[in-house]
C-alpha cells in the first residue's frame, strides 16, 4: 500500500518547516534510515521550500506511516506542541492523488508554478541513486510525471504570468516579439525595477541604463547589470536610446512627461516604446499613453493583469483536477492488476486462445482423422499446456500472500506480454 | 485527357485543403489555441503544393501559358498570396496571420472554381508575353500588398488591445507589434518594385498596341494612384522613418484604394481593361 506523510505551507508555519528541512538536510543517510523503518519497502523523500513529504510503499497499513512522521519530527527536533497538527497522512488512492496534485503544481502556493515538477524529479533521482525505490514507486513516480505533463499541456494553468514582473516581461514580448538587443532604461534604483530589469535581461534584452537622482546609487546598480549610470538631468537623451523604460522613483511629480516624449519623437525614429511605471505616486504622465507607438502601463494595470490571470488559473485548475483523477484511476488499475489472481486468469486465457487458434489452423488436415483420434489430440494438447503452466501458476498462488509477489507478478506479465 | 483529369483533381484537392485550413485557422481564433493555427499552416502548405502541381498540368495542357483563362488567373492569385504567406512563415513565426489571409485565398479559390475553364482571359489581339508578365507581376505585387494590409489590420487590433489594456485571450493569439510591423515592411519592400515592373510591362505593351488614349483609362489612373501611395509609404518608411501604427493605417487605406481600382472601377466606369464580352 502506498502512504504519504509530511507537511506543507498550509499545515505548518515556516519555523517548523525550516527545522524539519534543516534536520533532514544534514542527515546523509536519510533515505536508508527511512527504508529501515519496519514495514517500509520503498521510500522517497521530497523537500522544497514549501513542503517536506515522504512517499512510501508499506507492507500493510499499520504503524509505518506514524513512524515515518515521528522520524521526521525527531529529525527536525520538534517539540510535541510544534508537531501537533502539522503532519497530514494519506493512504492508498488518496496518497496517489496527493502526489499527482503536488507534481502538477495544484497544491503549490502559487498554483501552476513550474519548479515543482523539477523538484519532484530530483527527489526521485535521489531515491534511485540510493536504491530505495522499486516497482511500485517507480511506476507511481512516472505516472505522476505524466499527470503533471498532461496538466501543463492540456490546461492553461501555467500560461499567464501571475507576478507583476513576469506580467511586464510578457507585455514586452507582445510589443517587441523578441527582446534581443533591446535597451532598458531604469529610472530610480528600486528593488522592483531591479527585479523586472533582471528578468528582461534574462529574456535577451541587451543593455541597461540606470538613471537615478543619486549617481552613486545608480553606479552601484549599473555595476551589477554591467550597464551604464546616468544622471536624471540627462534623462531625455537616454530616453532616445531606450526601448523599455521602468520607472520607480519616489518623486512627487511626473519625471517623464508627454511633452518630453513628443520632443524626442523624431530622434527616436518612431520606434515602439514600452513604459512601465511602478511608482506611487506615478512617475510618468498618463497622457503619454495617447502618443503613437507608446505603450504605458502603471502598477495598477499590471496588478489587474495578475489578478485576471490568477482567476484564469483557478478556472483551469478544475480541468487539471479532472486530468489528475483520470491518471489516479489509471494507476490504481495497474496496481490492482499486480495482484496474482487476475494474472493467473489472464495467463490461462492467453494459453486457451493460443490452443484454440492452433487447433483451428490444423482443422484442415485433422478432418481426415477419425473422431476418436481427434479427441485424443485435443486431450494431449490441453495436458501439455496445463503442464507448462503448472509451475508459474503455482508459484503465483504460493507467493500471493507475500509482498514480494509483485515482482514475480510483474515479471510474469512482462514475460507473457499480458499487458 | 489524362492531364486535364489530373488538373481537375489537383485543383479540387487544393480547394478542399484550403477550405479545411481556413476553417482550422478561424477555429484557432475562436478557441484561442496557437497549435490549431500551426496545423492549419501545414494543411495550407499542402494545398499550395497541390495548386503548384495543378499549374504544372495547366502549363502542359495549354503549351506553356499561351492560353490563359480566368480560372487560371484567379487560382494564380490564390497561389501568389499563399506563396508569399508561406515564405513569410519562414522568416517570422506568426501563424495566426493565416486566419486573416486564408479566407482571402479561399475566396480566390472558390471564385476560380466557379469560372468556366478554357476561354482565354485576353482577347486574341492582346496575347503576348508582355501581357502575361504584366498579369503575373501585378498579381504578385498585389498579393504582397494584401498581406501588408492584413498585417496592418492586425497591428491596429493589437495596438488597440494594448492601449486599452484589454489583455484577455485575443492579445495572446495575435503576433507581437514588432513582428507585424516587420511583415508590413517586408511586403512593401518587395511588393513595390514587383508591382512597378508589372505596371511598366503593361505600359510598354499599351504603348506598342494602343499607342494613344490608354492613359486616360480610369482603371489605369486608379492603379497609378495606388502605386503612388505605396511609393509614398515606402519613402516615408525608409527616408522619414515612419513605423508602427501610422504605417499600418496607411497601408490599409492604400490597399482599399487598389481594391477600388480593380472592383469599383470595373462596375462604375467603362474601361479598356474589361476584355470580356459576355
Amino acid at each position: 500500500m502506498i502512504v504519504l506523510t509530511g507537511l506543507n505551507h498550509k499545515t505548518a508555519p515556516i519555523a517548523v518547516r525550516e527545522k524539519i528541512f534543516a534536520g533532514c538536510q544534514e542527515k546523509s543517510d536519510l533515505l536508508p534510515a527511512l527504508r529501515s523503518i519496519s514495514g517500509v519497502e520503498e521510500v522517497l523523500y521530497l523537500s522544497t521550500c514549501n513542503r517536506v513529504e515522504v512517499i512510501a510503499s508499506v507492507a500493510e497499513d499499520g504503524k509505518a506511516i506514524k513512524e515515518i512522521s515521528d522520524f521526521l519530527a525527531r529529525n527536525g527536533c520538534l517539540t510535541e506542541a510544534e508537531s501537533k497538527g502539522c503532519f497530514y497522512e494519506y493512504r492508498g488512492e488518496k496518497a496517489v492523488r496527493h502526489l499527482f496534485r503536488v507534481a502538477s503544481s495544484l497544491d503549490s502556493m502559487v498554483m501552476g508554478e513550474a519548479q515543482i515538477l523539477g523538484q519532484v524529479k530530483d527527489a526521485y533521482r535521489d531515491a534511485l541513486a540510493k536504491y530505495t525505490t522499486g516497482i511500485v514507486l517507480n511506476r507511481l513516480m512516472h505516472c505522476s510525471f505524466r499527470a503533471a505533463k498532461r496538466v501543463r499541456s492540456e490546461t492553461g494553468i501555467a500560461v499567464n504570468p501571475v507576478s507583476v514582473s513576469h506580467a511586464a516581461v510578457e507585455l514586452a514580448k507582445k510589443i517587441f516579439g523578441s527582446l534581443d538587443g533591446k535597451k532598458i532604461l531604469l529610472i530610480g534604483a528600486g528593488e522592483m525595477a531591479e527585479l523586472t530589469g533582471q528578468q528582461l535581461i534574462e529574456k535577451g534584452a541587451k543593455s541597461v541604463i540606470i538613471a537615478n537622482r543619486s549617481l552613486a546609487q545608480a553606479e552601484l546598480l549599473a555595476a551589477k547589470f554591467h550597464g551604464e549610470a546616468a544622471d536624471l538631468d540627462a534623462l531625455d537623451k537616454k530616453l532616445i536610446e531606450a526601448d523599455i523604460v521602468i520607472s520607480s522613483t519616489g518623486a512627487s511629480d511626473f519625471i517623464v512627461t508627454a511633452d518630453m516624449l513628443r520632443k524626442i519623437y523624431h530622434q527616436r525614429k518612431n520606434r515602439l516604446l514600452f513604459l512601465i511605471d511602478i511608482a506611487v505616486p506615478r512617475d510618468i504622465d498618463p497622457s503619454a499613453s495617447d502618443l503613437e507607438n507608446v505603450y504605458l502601463y502603471n502598477i495598477d494595470n499590471l496588478q489587474d493583469i495578475v489578478d485576471e490571470n490568477m482567476n484564469v488559473r483557478k478556472k483551469e485548475a478544475i480541468k487539471a483536477e479532472k486530468i489528475v483523477d483520470e491518471e489516479v484511476a489509471r494507476y490504481v488499475n495497474w496496481q490492482k492488476e499486480l495482484e496474482s489472481v487476475p494474472t493467473i486468469v489472464s495467463l490461462r486465457n492467453m494459453a486457451g486462445e493460443i490452443v484454440q487458434a492452433e487447433m483451428e489452423k490444423a482443422s484442415g488436415w485433422m478432418q481426415n482423422l477419425n473422431k476418436d483420434d481427434q479427441e485424443k489430440i485435443d486431450v494431449l494438447v490441453n495436458s501439455i499446456v496445463n503442464k507448462v503452466l503448472h509451475a508459474p501458476v503455482s508459484v503465483l498462488k504460493e507467493e500471493s500472500s507475500d509482498i514480494s509477489s509483485r515482482d514475480i507478478v510483474d515479471a510474469v506479465r512482462r514475460l507473457f506480454r499480458l499487458d | 485527357m489524362i492531364f486535364s483529369n489530373l488538373e481537375c483533381m489537383t485543383f479540387n484537392m487544393a480547394l478542399i485543403l484550403c477550405a479545411v485550413s481556413t476553417t482550422g485557422y478561424l477555429l484557432s481564433l475562436l478557441v484561442k489555441r496557437v497549435r490549431l493555427a500551426r496545423i492549419s499552416t501545414w494543411i495550407l502548405a499542402a494545398a499550395f503544393g497541390f495548386l503548384t502541381i495543378n499549374f504544372l498540368f495547366v502549363m502542359m495542357n495549354s503549351s506553356w501559358l499561351v492560353n490563359l483563362d480566368s480560372r487560371d488567373f484567379l487560382s494564380f492569385c490564390a497561389w501568389a498570396v499563399c506563396a508569399v504567406y508561406l515564405a513569410l512563415q519562414f522568416k517570422t513565426k506568426t501563424r495566426v496571420l493565416g486566419a486573416f489571409i486564408s479566407p482571402l485565398i479561399l475566396l480566390f479559390m472558390i471564385a476560380a472554381a466557379g469560372e468556366e475553364a478554357g476561354r482565354d482571359l485576353r482577347p486574341q489581339n492582346l496575347q503576348s508575353w508582355l501581357t502575361a508578365l504584366h498579369l503575373f507581376l501585378t498579381i504578385f505585387g498585389e498579393a504582397l500588398f494584401a498581406i501588408a494590409s492584413c498585417a496592418g489590420l492586425m497591428f491596429i487590433m493589437q495596438n488597440r488591445l494594448l492601449k486599452n489594456k484589454k489583455l484577455g485571450g485575443m492579445i495572446r493569439l495575435l503576433p507581437s507589434l514588432n513582428d507585424l510591423d516587420r511583415i508590413n515592411h517586408l511586403c512593401l519592400l518587395w511588393g513595390f518594385p514587383i508591382l512597378s515592373v508589372g505596371i511598366i510591362a503593361g505600359v510598354i505593351f499599351a504603348e506598342i498596341r494602343w499607342e494613344t488614349g490608354w492613359l486616360a483609362d480610369p482603371k489605369i489612373i486608379w492603379t497609378f494612384a495606388g502605386w503612388m501611395i505605396y511609393g509614398f509609404l515606402l519613402h516615408q518608411r525608409l527616408a522619414i522613418g515612419w513605423k508602427g501604427y501610422r504605417m499600418a493605417l496607411f497601408s490599409g487605406i492604400a490597399f482599399v484604394l487598389l481594391l477600388l481600382s480593380y472592383g469599383g472601377v470595373k462596375i462604375c466606369f467603362s474601361t479598356l481593361h474589361s476584355f470580356f464580352q459576355p
